[in-house]
């Protein structure tokens, strides 16, 4: 089945109510301040994009979503709900919010289908029967079924973050967050990557994708939000941000990247 | 080889007792020593410091001291006495379960941060993230330097010699003791005795290490 | 004199007494806690040249192997400069034979297991260990005597059930272990309990890990002797243990010498003051000194 996006429809879906709100988010490292004053709500089927030069703090707003990284002033909350402090409430929320990460991070010592079972067999209680049939359909969506009973190190990257994604998928998430998915591909395995992703953004998925993907961006985002220095610098859709960055740090960056 | 062939029930039977006490000190220093090993890794500081006290004492001690804790100065205060193979198993598992949690640290520690994270973003409790990711892997990582402790624990069993367990170093002091003249020959047999039960124990090590390494 | 029935607050103090009241000009004027024996001047020339006597008189120096941890049979507290006992005590007897001081008497502790290597590797040139003469020991080494005979006892907390080797069945019985005593406790259906010394058993027996400690008789005495209101010792003797004098095997003249000597000592009175200055005080009466087996034609 082909999962490329030829039409950039996903923009013109009707926003929904606010999903994932986060208030005057601030978070330090130490003496960094690496999340300042962060305000931002993302609707439900929205998908955002967040762009920004290394170090800027996207991979940490990313982690505050699903309480990875706590904050130290604000608030976040997901559908309606502030994020649980801990204890098997948090482990709850964390279900709700599928994650994936750049280095793709699948169990070493399971197999992809058990990669893709652990969550809803210990986390939901689904049946081990009922949980194989899903995660079997999901890793055929995603391209990757006729690998079930290997280990992910017998696996391409591309197919690993495909993986990733399917275990994210098989928690049935409110949301899913992307921490640079295809930075630690090689280039032929970025598109088969991105189209899954597309796919998802098209059925509508509500997602927070960090990426420096443009043709992604402008293909399946309703917004790029621009981070700099720990704070949100800019947002506006893909296309306008893309061709006509207001701020001189975007505009900057862009600079930069168009270049390579 | 007269002793032998009047004695060898007692010899089987001493390496029975060496084995039993190696084997249930074992299992308890395995759970003590994971046990431990997640408490020294978890989030709760108190454990955390707790464990660490725990390994920096019982690390620290010859066994022989530990051995002499249990079986003079614990009888001493007022609790239900143990008998003398629940004070060898004690004892060894005290000793042993600490190295038990330094090695499963080791194999915690070599287990990337992604793994804990990965299974934590699922929505495992940290339990579950223990039990079904970290530890298995690290118990992989584990398994050398676990064989190891495991195959010291079976030869420090003969430290319960001295403390009333007739087990295989305390045999072989008997029969040393009636037949002078053959002493060589007595720890030769002995030592063999030692010998297969390490190889083995390395021997299964060794096949668990190759079947868990095709599975990665 | 005799200490018979004395009790044994006055041990310590009677060691010292029993040198100093039976000394009479002393050889070398010691004042160490022991027995008096005549040191033999000129000994060197009684003995045939080519013997190990000859040797040890004339470099006028002896190593003797003895126990360190049994009051009464061989014994040296933390802060003792000489082992005392009965064991000791033949030493000395021997030595002085050699012309030997007391001073000039090595002692070095040996333990149940390294008596045949000490002997054998010329380590000791005695050994005087509460070392029971058996036909294995033997094959390997020179054991000369008897110079005492005890029998294997149970010692118990006062008012055991345990009366006599015949209750033993089923209960712990602690001695050292690899010890003859031990094994045989284990054959009378005892489970047998095995420490490094006899100290630790009657640590064990009065923490109540165990339900009786066992070995010769002579040594016993002494731990009852020591804590007369908390233990006994009960029972009959059930096995008889004969101590004999080792010696290597490279120098078998030294049997005849060992039991000229030793059969002196008993004939001239030196053998009862040193079991009354020894063993005596814990409340036995002096035996008769046993008949010696002759020693094997070489
Ligand atoms: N666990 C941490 N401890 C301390 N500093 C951190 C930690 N994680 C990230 N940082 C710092 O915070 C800043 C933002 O990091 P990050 O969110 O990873 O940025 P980005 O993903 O935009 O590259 C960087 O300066 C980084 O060094
Ligand atoms: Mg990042």
């Amino acid at each position: 089945m082909s999962l490329t996006a030829e039409s950039p429809q996903a923009a013109s879906r009707p926003p929904g109510d606010a999903l994932v709100v986060l208030d005057h988010v601030d978070k330090w490292f130490g003496d960094l301040h690496v999340l300042q004053d962060i305000n931002l709500s993302i609707r439900r089927g929205e998908v955002v994009v967040v762009i920004g030069p290394s170090g800027s703090g996207k991979s940490t707003l990313c982690r505050t979503v699903n309480r990875l990284e706590t904050i130290d002033s604000g608030t976040i909350s997901l559908d309606g709900r502030p994020l649980p402090a801990e204890g098997k409430e948090l482990a709850r929320l964390r279900a709700e919010v599928g994650m994936v990460f750049q280095s793709f991070n699948l169990f070493a010592h399971k197999s992809i289908l058990e990669n893709v079972t652990l969550g809803p067999v210990k986390v939901r209680g689904v049946p081990k029967a009922e949980a194989e049939e899903k995660a079997r359909r999901l890793l055929d969506r995603v391209g990757v079924g006729a690998q079930a009973s290997k280990y992910p190190a017998q696996l391409s990257g591309g197919q690993q973050q495909r993986v990733a994604i399917a275990r994210a998928l098989a928690m049935e998430p409110k949301v899913m967050l992307f921490d640079e998915p295809t930075s630690a591909l090689d280039p032929e395995m970025i598109k088969e990557v991105l189209d899954v992703m597309v796919d998802l953004a098209r059925g509508g998925m509500t997602m927070v994708v960090v990426t420096h993907e443009m043709g992604f961006a402008r293909t399946a985002a309703n917004r790029v939000v621009f981070m700099s220095d720990g704070q949100i610098v800019e947002e506006n859709e893909p296309e306008t941000f893309f061709t006509d960055p207001r701020s001189d740090r975007a505009k900057d960056f862009l600079g930069k990247i168009l270049k390579h | 080889m007269d002793w032998l062939a009047d004695g060898y029930g007692l010899v089987l039977r001493a390496f029975l007792l060496t084995i039993e006490l190696g084997v249930v000190a074992g299992v308890f220093s395995m759970l003590l020593g994971v046990l431990l090993a997640a408490a020294r890794v978890g989030p709760v500081a108190v454990l955390a410091k707790a464990a660490a006290t725990y390994v920096l004492v019982f690390r620290n001690t010859p066994l022989l001291m530990v051995f002499v804790f249990v079986f003079v100065a614990l009888p001493k205060v007022d609790i239900p006495q143990l008998s003398f193979f629940a004070k060898g198993v004690l004892a060894l598992t005290l000793y042993t379960s600490a190295f038990v949690c330094e090695a499963v640290r080791s194999g915690v520690n070599s287990v990337p941060l992604g793994q804990a994270e990965a299974a934590r973003a699922v929505g495992l409790t940290f339990g579950q993230t223990m039990q079904e990711v970290v530890l298995p892997q690290a118990m992989r990582a584990a398994l050398p330097p676990l064989a190891s402790v495991l195959i010291a624990l079976m030869k420090n069993t003969s430290v319960a010699a001295a403390f009333g367990l007739i087990e295989a170093t305390a045999r072989m002091r008997f029969f040393t003791n009636d037949n002078a003249d053959v002493r060589t020959v007595i720890f030769l047999v002995f030592a063999i005795g030692y010998v297969v039960i390490v190889e083995l124990m390395s021997a299964g090590a060794f096949t668990l290490e190759r079947r868990w390494r095709v599975a990665r | 004199m005799r200490f018979t029935r004395s009790r044994t607050l006055l041990a310590a103090a009677g060691l010292t007494l029993a040198g100093a009241l039976s000394a009479c000009g002393n050889a070398g004027g010691s004042d160490s806690e022991s027995t008096d024996v005549n040191v033999e001047e000129n000994a060197a020339d009684s003995f045939e040249d080519g013997t190990r006597m000859k040797e040890l008189a004339q470099d006028g120096k002896i190593t003797i192997g003895v126990k360190y941890d049994q009051p009464g049979i061989g014994f040296k507290g933390a802060a003792d400069d000489a082992p005392t006992g009965l064991d000791p005590e033949m030493g000395r007897i021997l030595a002085a034979s050699l012309g030997i001081d007391d001073q000039d008497i090595t002692w070095k502790e040996t333990i149940s297991d390294n008596r045949e290597p000490f002997l054998q590797k010329g380590e000791v040139d005695l050994v005087i260990a509460s070392y029971s003469i058996t036909d294995e020991r033997r094959q390997i080494v020179g054991q000369a005597g008897p110079y005492y005979v005890t029998g294997q006892q149970l010692l118990v907390k006062k008012g055991s059930d345990i009366k006599g080797p015949d209750d033993v069945k089923g209960k712990s019985v602690c001695s050292v272990t690899g010890s003859t005593s031990l094994e045989q406790i284990e054959a009378k259906g005892a489970k047998a309990r095995g420490f490094d010394t006899y100290s630790e058993c009657r640590d064990q027996l009065l923490d109540g890990s165990v339900d009786a400690a066992t070995t010769d008789g002579a040594i016993l005495l002494g731990y009852a002797a020591e804590d007369p209101d908390n233990l006994e010792v009960v029972g009959p003797t059930f096995s008889e243990e004969r101590y004999g004098i080792g010696y290597s095997k490279d120098s078998p003249e030294m049997c005849q010498w060992i039991v000229d000597t030793l059969k002196k000592a008993e004939d001239d009175g030196t053998w009862d003051k040193a079991f009354e200055a020894t063993l005596g005080k814990s409340g036995v009466d002096t035996p008769t000194p046993p008949e010696m087996d002759a020693c094997p034609s070489s």
